[in-house]
This record gives C-alpha cells, sequence and structure tokens, in this order.
C-alpha cells in the first residue's frame, strides 16, 4: 500500500512539473488561411450549428471555413475572464452577447467597423434604411463596435393582459374597463365557484410575473401606470420614463401611489394570489395552467395566451384593452411600449481588434445581413422552417417535429432572435402561429399605444451610447434606489401603509442618487433627440 | 541551531512539504498580484497592473455607499448565526450517531443525513418554495402557519435559511467529528464503566474531551468566515419582500459588477471581505492558543 | 467493547435508549423525507409538483425526465470525464495533502508556522479570476483536462484538519519509540502515521473527492471542448435546454411550452444522476470510522 502509494506520488508529481516546466508554448490559434474561430451564444434549447443548413450557405456566400464555440450557458462568468484577459475569438455572435457596458469597458478589443462600411455593403444598406440602427451602433467616441439588427414583425408590446371569458360568462359578467368594474369582478371571481370544480375557494382571481429586485419587467402590474396615462416601456425597468420630452421616475410619481394603493386594496380583499411576492416564475407559470381543463387563474398578463395558460386552457381567455382608472376619464391610457427591445436587438455581432484574418471576418458579417440568410437565422432553415415563395416572399412553416410548438421549434432548429439579422420592410412573410397570435393580441392594446407619442414618450434607451462613467454611475446609484423602492413596493401591497409613509419615501428615494440620474438621462434623450430632428 | 543542521535533521520533512509549497506558490501566489486592482481603476488597454493608481478611492466608495450598513448587517447576522448553529448542531448529531450501539443502524443513520449535502442550493431553494408556499405548502398547511409569510417576512428570512442550511450540510459536517469519535480510547470507556458512570456522563466525560481539539480547529476555521454568506443561496431565496435583510455583501457585488464590468470596486470590496475575515481568524485563534492549548500555528 | 459494556444496563440507561431512538426517529424523518420528495419530484407531473399538490406519493408518474437525461449520449463522456478528474485528482490530493500535513505535525520542526501561515494566507486572499485566467494561458492549462486536477492540488482547510488530525491522533511515544529504533521520518510517516489515521485519511479523501465531482465552475470557464466536460456541466446544459424561458417568456419572444413544463422534472432527476455514486461509495468509507479500528491496531 504504502510504496504504490509513493510511486503514485512521483508519477503525478513529475507530470505536473514537467507541465509546468515547458507550459509556455502558446495557444497554437489557427488565424491564417481561410478559416474563422467564431463564438455563438446560443440559447439553451438551439442544436448545434453544424445541423443548420443555412451555415453551410453562410460559409459560401463569405468564402470560409468556421469553427464554432458554442456557448449556451453562464456565458457572464466566462466572459469577463475572456474579455480581460483580452482572449477574443475572431467573431462573437449572439444578441447582447456583448453587452454595451462590456463595450464600454473592454471597446478596444473590438475592430471599429466604422472604416469598413465599404466591405460591409448589407450593414451599410441596414444603417441607411434605419438610421436609428446607425445611432444604434455608434459609441460615444464615434467607433463602431457591433451591429444591431432589426426583427420588424415583434408586437409593439410584450405583455397582453388577458381575462378568463368562460368564467365571466359562467357568472354573467361583462369584460371589466375599469379599475373598479375590475375590482368588482375579481370578487365574483373568489366568492363564486368561477372554474365550475364545485370548490369556490380554489380561484386565483389575480396574478402576475415575480417582480424581481431590480426592477420591473414583462407580465407585471406596472402596466396598470397606463390606466393614468403614465408612459412607460419595456415593463418599466427601473422606473425611468420620459413624458412629453421630460426624463423622470414613476417611483416617486403620484400616480405609482395611486397604482399601489389600488392593488393594494385588491390584495387586502384576497383578491391577488397569496403567493405573488414570493413565487418563482415556475410556479407562477404552473399555476396559470390550472389542471386538466380547469382554469386557476381569472386575471392576468403574459406573452400569448397560449403561452401564460396552456393550449389546453387558452381558449377560455381572452385579451384585453388597458383599463381606465375611472370611468369616464379625460386623460388618455397608455401602455408599455416594447418596440424598440424586441425589433431592434442590440450588438449582434462583434469582430476581434486581433482577428488574423479581417477580411474572411468582415466577409461573414456582411454575409449574416443577407435578405436570405437573415430570415433563415431568424426562422430557420428553407425547405424545413421556410418555404421561399418568391424573390421576396416567404412563408414560415409549422413545426416538422407534430410534439413540438412552433417557438420551441424555432429556438431548437436556429439560432432565431440571437443570430444577426435584418428583416427588410418591404418582403413578404407569413408569420409562425405564436408570433401571429402575439400580433393578434396586441390588437385590443395599440389604441393606447397610439395615444403615446413614441418620439416624447418613450425614452429611447436602445438607440443611446454611455460612457463607461455615467453607466458606472447609474448602476450604483439604481441599487441603491432599488433597495429602497422594491421592498416598500411589496410591503405596501400585501400589508398597506402607503398613504402614510409615502412623503418620507419619496425623500429618501429623492437622496439616493435618483434625481442625478434623472439629470443624465435627460441630458443624453436632449441629445439624441436634437440628433433624430 | 544552523541552517544544515536544520536542513540535515529535517530535510526528508521539506521534501513531504514541498509539492504542496509548490502547487501552493504557483496556483495561489503568482495570481495574487491581481489584488491591486482593488487600488488601480481597471482599465483594459492598461492591463491589470498597469491602470491608474487611485489608493482607497473604491474602498471609501464603499465605505460611503448607504447600502453599507445595511449589508454589514445583514451579512454579519446571517453568517454569524450560520456559524453558531452550524457549528453546535454537527458535534450534537455526532454525538447521537455515536451512541447508536447497532452497527447498521448506525452506518444507515449515517448514511441518511449526509444524502442532503448533495441535493444542489437551486433544487433546495425550489423545495423551500413548495413546502413554504403561504398557500399550498406543505410546512404552512401541516403547522397551520397563516400569519406569517416564510418566504417573504423579513423577520422569516434568517431562521429560513438557517435552518434549512443546518438541516442540509448538518450530517457532511459531523463525519470529521465522528472520525474524531472513533480514535477516543475505548480504555476510557473500560475505565468509566468500573466507575458506574452512566451513559450521559460517559459523553461529558469521554467523548466531548476527545472531540475538542477538532472542534476548536474548525471553530477557528469558520470565524475565518464571519463576512462571508454563500451567494448563490440567498440570491436565489431573495425577493422583494424579504431584500431589507437578504441584501449581503456578495449579492450586491454581483448586482453591481453584472451591471456595469466595476473590476475595481468589487475587487475592493472582495478584500475589505478578506481582511475582515482574516483578522477574524488571527484573533480566534490566538484566544484559542490562550484558552485551549490548540491552535492554527 | 462499547457494546460489552452497555450490556450492563441501569433503568438510567434504558431511559437513555428511549430518548436516543426517539432523537434518531425524529431526525430520520427530518431529513429523510425531502430526499424522498427529490426522488417523487422526479417522476411525477412537474405542474402538480410545483402547486404543492405532490408530497405523499408521486403523481401523474412519468420518465420524462429520466428521458431527457439518457437521451443526451454527451452525459456518458461526462461521467467518465468525472470519474477520470476525480479520481486522479484526489489521488494527487491525497499524496500532496498528507506528507505535507504530517510534516506540518511535527512539533520539532520549527519553521512549521511560518509555513502554516503562508498556506493559510491563500485561504483568504487570492488574486480574482482574470489573473488566474492569465496564468492557466500561460502554463497551458487552457482547455487541458490537468486543469481539474493541478490547481486545486492542495485545499488549505484540508490541509489544516489533517495536520490537527496528525498532531492529536498518533501519540507522540509511538515517535519517540520510533526515533529510537532510528526510523526516518520517511519511514516513520508511510509505516505508522498513516496506518494510524485512516479515519481522518477517509474523511479528507471524500472531502477532495467530493469537491471534484461537484467542480462545475472550472469546466464553465476554463474549458471549450465540449468533450473535456464533467458531468456537472453536461448536467447543467441538460437542464438549461429544458428550463427555455423561464424567466421571462417576452424576452426571448415566446415560451416553449411543451419544453419549459418539463424543466422542474428535469431538474430533480438531475441530483439522483449526479449523486448517486459519490452516495453508493459513503458506506465503503465508513468502516474506516468504526470506533476502536485504529487505536486497537495500535496497543494490541
Amino acid at each position: 500500500m504504502a510504496s504504490r502509494t509513493r510511486s503514485w506520488c512521483g508519477v503525478v508529481l513529475a507530470s505536473a512539473l514537467a507541465l509546468t516546466a515547458c507550459s509556455s508554448g502558446g495557444d497554437g490559434e489557427g488565424g491564417g488561411g481561410n478559416t474563422l474561430r467564431v463564438l455563438v451564444l446560443k440559447h439553451a434549447l438551439t442544436g448545434p450549428m453544424k445541423d443548420m443548413a443555412w451555415v453551410a450557405e453562410l460559409e459560401k456566400k463569405a468564402n470560409v471555413k468556421i469553427t464554432w464555440e458554442e456557448v449556451s450557458a453562464d456565458w457572464d462568468q466566462k466572459k469577463s475572464a475572456m474579455l480581460a484577459a483580452g482572449d477574443v475569438p475572431d467573431l462573437v455572435v449572439g444578441t447582447n452577447a456583448i453587452t454595451n457596458s462590456d463595450l464600454a469597458t473592454f471597446g478596444t478589443a473590438f475592430e471599429d467597423l466604422k472604416d469598413d462600411l465599404g466591405k460591409l455593403p448589407n450593414v451599410k444598406a441596414l444603417f441607411d434604411a434605419k438610421p436609428e440602427l446607425r445611432a444604434m451602433a455608434t459609441r460615444t467616441g464615434g467607433e463602431i463596435y457591433t451591429v444591431p439588427g432589426y426583427k420588424r414583425f415583434w408586437p409593439q408590446t410584450v405583455t397582453h393582459q388577458y381575462i378568463n371569458k368562460k368564467w365571466l360568462d359562467e357568472l354573467g359578467l361583462k369584460t371589466p374597463t375599469t379599475w373598479d368594474e375590475l375590482y368588482d369582478v375579481l370578487v365574483a371571481f373568489k366568492e363564486k365557484d368561477a372554474n365550475g370544480n364545485g370548490d369556490p375557494d380554489d380561484e386565483i382571481p389575480m396574478d402576475w410575473s415575480p417582480v424581481d429586485t431590480g426592477g420591473f419587467g414583462y407580465f407585471q402590474p406596472s402596466v396598470l401606470l397606463g390606466s393614468l396615462g403614465l408612459p412607460i416601456s419595456a415593463g418599466g425597468g427601473q422606473g425611468y420614463f420620459v413624458e412629453d420630452g421630460k426624463v423622470r421616475n414613476f417611483f416617486v410619481d403620484d400616480r405609482y401611489k395611486r397604482v399601489i394603493e389600488f392593488l393594494h386594496k385588491c390584495f387586502a380583499a384576497g383578491l391577488i394570489s397569496k403567493d405573488v411576492m414570493t413565487q418563482d416564475y415556475t410556479g407562477y407559470q404552473s399555476v396559470g395552467r390550472g389542471q386538466g381543463d380547469v382554469a386557476k387563474v381569472g386575471f392576468s398578463w403574459g406573452w400569448t395566451a397560449s403561452d401564460r395558460f396552456g393550449a389546453q386552457l387558452a381558449g377560455q381567455y381572452r385579451a384585453t384593452a388597458p383599463l381606465l382608472a375611472e370611468a369616464g376619464q379625460s386623460t388618455p391610457t397608455t401602455w408599455t411600449y416594447d418596440s424598440y427591445g424586441e425589433n431592434f436587438p442590440a450588438n449582434q455581432i462583434a469582430m476581434s481588434a486581433s482577428t488574423g484574418n479581417k477580411d474572411a471576418a468582415l466577409r461573414v458579417i456582411n454575409a449574416f445581413y443577407d435578405q436570405d440568410i437573415s430570415i433563415q437565422v431568424l426562422f430557420g432553415q428553407f425547405g424545413r422552417n421556410i418555404t421561399k415563395a418568391g424573390d421576396k416572399e416567404y412563408k414560415v412553416l409549422p413545426p416538422a417535429d407534430g410534439k413540438s410548438d412552433p417557438s420551441s421549434w424555432k429556438w431548437t432548429t436556429t439560432l432565431a432572435d440571437n443570430g444577426p439579422t435584418w428583416i427588410r420592410d418591404d418582403i413578404e412573410v407569413t408569420l409562425p402561429t405564436d408570433l401571429q397570435e402575439a400580433v393578434d393580441q396586441s390588437e385590443p392594446l395599440l389604441p393606447s399605444i397610439k395615444n403615446m407619442d413614441l418620439k416624447r414618450d418613450v425614452f429611447p434607451a436602445q438607440f443611446i451610447q454611455m460612457s463607461a462613467e455615467d453607466l458606472t454611475t447609474l448602476s450604483t446609484s439604481n441599487q441603491t434606489m432599488l433597495s429602497i423602492t422594491q421592498p416598500k413596493f411589496a410591503q405596501w401591497i400585501t400589508k398597506g401603509g402607503v398613504a402614510g409613509e409615502w412623503d418620507a419615501y419619496v425623500r429618501q428615494v429623492n437622496g439616493s442618487g435618483m434625481p442625478a440620474n434623472v439629470a443624465t438621462l435627460q441630458r443624453y434623450y436632449d441629445k439624441y433627440a436634437a440628433q433624430r430632428s | 541551531m544552523t541552517v544544515t543542521t536544520h536542513l540535515r535533521r529535517h530535510w526528508q520533512l521539506w521534501a513531504m512539504l514541498a509539492p504542496a509549497i509548490a502547487f501552493v506558490g504557483v496556483f495561489a501566489y503568482i495570481p495574487m498580484y491581481g489584488i491591486q486592482l482593488a487600488f488601480r481603476k481597471f482599465s483594459f488597454q492598461h492591463g491589470l497592473t498597469g491602470g491608474e493608481w487611485v489608493g482607497f478611492k473604491y474602498f471609501i466608495q464603499f465605505f460611503e455607499s448607504p447600502l453599507f450598513w445595511t449589508l454589514m448587517r445583514n451579512t454579519v447576522t446571517i453568517s454569524l448565526v450560520t456559524l453558531i448553529v452550524g457549528f453546535i448542531a454537527p458535534i450534537l448529531l455526532a454525538l447521537v450517531v455515536n451512541q447508536v450501539v447497532h452497527s447498521g443502524r448506525k452506518r444507515f443513520m449515517q448514511t441518511a443525513t449526509y444524502l442532503p449535502h448533495f441535493i444542489s442550493t437551486v433544487v433546495i431553494v425550489g423545495m423551500l418554495q413548495v413546502f413554504l408556499s403561504p398557500s399550498s405548502g406543505l410546512v404552512t398547511t401541516l403547522f397551520g402557519i397563516t400569519d406569517v409569510n416564510l418566504l417573504g417576512d423579513t423577520s422569516a428570512f434568517v431562521p429560513v435559511y438557517v435552518i434549512s442550511d443546518v438541516w442540509q450540510h448538518c450530517g457532511w459536517n459531523s463525519i470529521i467529528y465522528l472520525a474524531a469519535l472513533s480514535r477516543v480510547d475505548p480504555q476510557l470507556y473500560e475505565a468509566a464503566r468500573i466507575d458506574g458512570a452512566s451513559r450521559f456522563r460517559l459523553i461529558r466525560h469521554v467523548d466531548i474531551p476527545g472531540l475538542i481539539p477538532t472542534m476548536v480547529v474548525l471553530l477557528i476555521l469558520s470565524m475565518g468566515g464571519v463576512l462571508s454568506t454563500g451567494f448563490e443561496k440567498v440570491f436565489l431565496m431573495q425577493n422583494t419582500l424579504n431584500l431589507p435583510v437578504s441584501e449581503v455583501i456578495s449579492t450586491y457585488v454581483y448586482k453591481i459588477g453584472i451591471l456595469s464590468s466595476q473590476f475595481s470596486y468589487s475587487t475592493a470590496i472582495g478584500l475589505f471581505n478578506t481582511l475582515i475575515n482574516f483578522i477574524f481568524l488571527m484573533v480566534t485563534n490566538q484566544i484559542a492558543k490562550r484558552v485551549s492549548g490548540t491552535s492554527l500555528w | 467493547m462499547v457494546a460489552a459494556y452497555f450490556r450492563s444496563r441501569t433503568p438510567g440507561d434504558i431511559a437513555f435508549s428511549v430518548v436516543l431512538a426517539a432523537l434518531c426517529v425524529l431526525i430520520l424523518t427530518a431529513v429523510i423525507y425531502p430526499v424522498y420528495f427529490v426522488v417523487i419530484a422526479s417522476v411525477s407531473d412537474p405542474t402538480l409538483v410545483a402547486t404543492g399538490q405532490v408530497w405523499a406519493f408521486p403523481r401523474g408518474v412519468n420518465l420524462f425526465g429520466y428521458e431527457q437525461i439518457f437521451k443526451d449520449e454527451r452525459i456518458w463522456n461526462g461521467y467518465l470525464n468525472t470519474l477520470l478528474y476525480s479520481g486522479v485528482g484526489t489521488a494527487l490530493n491525497l499524496c500532496v495533502t498528507l506528507p505535507a500535513a504530517f510534516a506540518l505535525s511535527r512539533r520539532e520542526f520549527r519553521p512549521r508556522k511560518a509555513i502554516m501561515l503562508f498556506f493559510a494566507v491563500t485561504m483568504f486572499f487570492q488574486g480574482g479570476l482574470i489573473p488566474t485566467y492569465m496564468l492557466y494561458r500561460d502554463v497551458g492549462l487552457l482547455d487541458n483536462w490537468l486543469v481539474f486536477v493541478l490547481p486545486a492540488a492542495v485545499n488549505v482547510y484540508n490541509l489544516i484538519i489533517a495536520r490537527a488530525f496528525f498532531e492529536s491522533s498518533v501519540p507522540e511515544e509511538l515517535y519517540e519509540a520510533a526515533a529510537i529504533d532510528g526510523i526516518s521520518y520517511f519511514g516513520y510517516f508511510l509505516k505508522i502515521a498513516v496506518p494510524l489515521s485512516k479515519a481522518i485519511i477517509s474523511v479528507i479523501g471524500l472531502y477532495y473527492l467530493v469537491q471534484h465531482w461537484n467542480d462545475f465552475f472550472t469546466g464553465l470557464v476554463f474549458i471549450r471542448d465540449y468533450d473535456k466536460q464533467p458531468l456537472q456541466i453536461v448536467l447543467r446544459d441538460i437542464l438549461l435546454s429544458n428550463q427555455a424561458f423561464a424567466g421571462g417568456a417576452g424576452s426571448a419572444g415566446g415560451a416553449g411550452n411543451y419544453a419549459q413544463q418539463y424543466a422542474d422534472q428535469i431538474k430533480y432527476g438531475v441530483i439522483i444522476v449526479s449523486t448517486l455514486p459519490v452516495i453508493v461509495l459513503y458506506p465503503f468509507l465508513q468502516r474506516y470510522f468504526e470506533k476502536g479500528v485504529m487505536i486497537g491496531a495500535v496497543k494490541g
């Protein structure tokens, strides 16, 4: 035993030392020739790159051979070491794989494409067709390190509002149009056996997606701010919004207080899920799916009815219009405007500043923004996922795998929303059913979105580039602000007390550095607005 | 004693230490130059050591942050309670398991208590969500808890965190004590039997003294973690309701870091953390040396 | 020996036994139930699990989770890699740690305090990810399986525990006796100290083994070639690919109903698949903790 142990030690140590000694031999980067090393950030569902037929087409168009390095999890952790060590592959592909804040810190690791647009005719044409994309791609110093994309077909809002029509009919109720009507409907949902399974207590009148400690997002009650005409975008985020050209933060706005008061009234009456503040996303989704054909949730927000409530229950729900805060109010309603984030994906492809084969890398970038490649990157390859019906006419096919739904199918077979894409405005596409469903269910919300002046009521965060210092200050102060606002949000809704604590709270939030952030954002907004007009 | 006589006498000990010293030297000491990032403005162009020297700027930024005292209070509360309960529980468990005479039952007991250690944090937190849900949770229903939301109330966070932590790691952490108990001299039991000692006194006068050296070493080591709360579990258990008590240094650093690559700031916070931990370790070590004669060095 | 002692029972001892038995039952219930829950949740309908409707018996039984895990061929390669890394890694750990711990336990070895401090400092002060990454790159450990083995060769925590055991468990008289016989440190370590310390060697070995087995971060940051990834990374990817859009359906543009539904089931299955080997191993190590094994060997 002993001697065996000892010889083991010897062998292992010898090899270890040998390795340390003959170490720094170099990495053996390929570089030259026509081979490129491309890192691609895929969705976890997405299959291997070699199985995508458009990849061969891309390689042929660009006349290169690509070695893919495929990443689908924990990219943030990998990235910081990789970037800080200057270890960047020839190309990095993936929507926001390299974020604005990465670029603020590590910008020079990437090639400035500003002077290469001559070799990128597709990108140049994209920038000419969509000038906001050029603004989006241009850093504060004028460099262009990444190319964004344009997806065109996504609805103007991601959050849609649903009510269980079957329950309404069952109880002889009308679709609510105001907060008060909603309250009454929810009370009926709670007190009666709305789903008809014999148990009057298992209905959850209202539920929403877990609100994060980092701010508001999609499918959350922040959309009720729209009832009071407060225009938000991307679900609310960290509270910043623009109204008539002025940047503000709704966390200290009286209209936010009114929404909280209404929600507390509902919560106190038992109309909101008891788990609403503490459940995770899985819990929230599972409850929405009910049991078999028995629905559990009466009123909620989601992407599409099928996604939110499952295929079996989707038919019971109707998409509804934004509610009025009170009947006959003069303030026009608004809704969350998400189109910028959805249709203008940022930072889709970047090129290493130290690539050994610059021309080949440029050809690949250009090829991604080709009309046929772009649509295949987004919806899948010709033949299996798409039929090309004419020069400018495409039809997205239903999943070939009968068990799959259109969304999973797309994500499994292609890079989808993660890939560099330019969907031209002049082509015709028959959309997949899930996207069509989302577009259809946006219908009741459109009048409220029309009430917003997109130029003066939406903060164009997507198109604005900030300096590293400003980004740092913003995020640090926001962290302080959120540590005050998020617990209060949850506490006021579940336990009440907003009326008494509001003034002290406003003072506290104003002391968190938030007003300075508003000023910073106003500065960037004004600059962008001047540029645009 | 001269160097030559020392080496002549002890060269074999040096040889036994050499591999460990080499590995630690290469893999732990060489990267340590990265610590200076806490005093420099991180600059990608100028590399890790080339950024502008800013002295204690980032430390001061942290101390002056409005969240500083909240973070300190939360971190110390969570880790101190975990430390104390997590220190005592495995000892008690080991003593109990050690009393089981039947060898098969004893092994079963050991294996069973050791299992939960292998459940990943994500799943543990997922299970807490299911068991403690105010509307449908098993624990909530079983004990009729209606006035507290065990997942959200600020008063429930630390107990839930600590109890689940102890539950999960108690068995695993008791292994070392079982190993220590295995070397208690049977002659001591024999002697105690002749004195007519009860089993309870046996534990007090034979088992516990046998554990003390191990206990002291582990206590010193765990005091060196007084400002380190596990990141993942706290982060996963966080929600808007319990945020006032669940924001700790590690989650704050994560949030600050992820939003904008603030390497220098997070390195500075990390270094501050480390210093406090190190001081605690040194102090505990000195106290232990005086009181019990056992210490790390 | 202990058993023999307890054969002579007093009323107090009987009361003690009753309390002890009750305590054990209580502990076992508290510990085993959640483990049992993981098992039933791994074969139950995940929607029922998430809504708290599965607690006594599996409901909506199906093996979808396990099918998803095992239909992925990468898992076997991941298993092999993990076995290799854990096996070689633990062997190296023990070969490096035990002699060092022994050397540090010798009281007559004066520099030991300084050396202890040299080790202990690294438990606290670390360079951070970026310089570590650069070091690994410079010595050729990036994308090299040895990265799982070499950097973690010494865990200072384990070193300290092993040293404490050598110090207190090997009777000093033994060394004095052996020294008179003219035994060298090497000889004493291999022939006396190691055989007497089986309990601590198996504990430290177990600590190291589990550390390697659960190591996920190393593969994540330092390995590019998927064929070299350990089991934990493979399982994580299988889990994520089913988790799909949890965390924000909208941002991704739509959720995969079919996939998402089973993410939770896989989550539970993954635990069983990944830890079974380590759990099976434990009883084999347990016999080294049995009372009296060591002392008996010395004094007998």
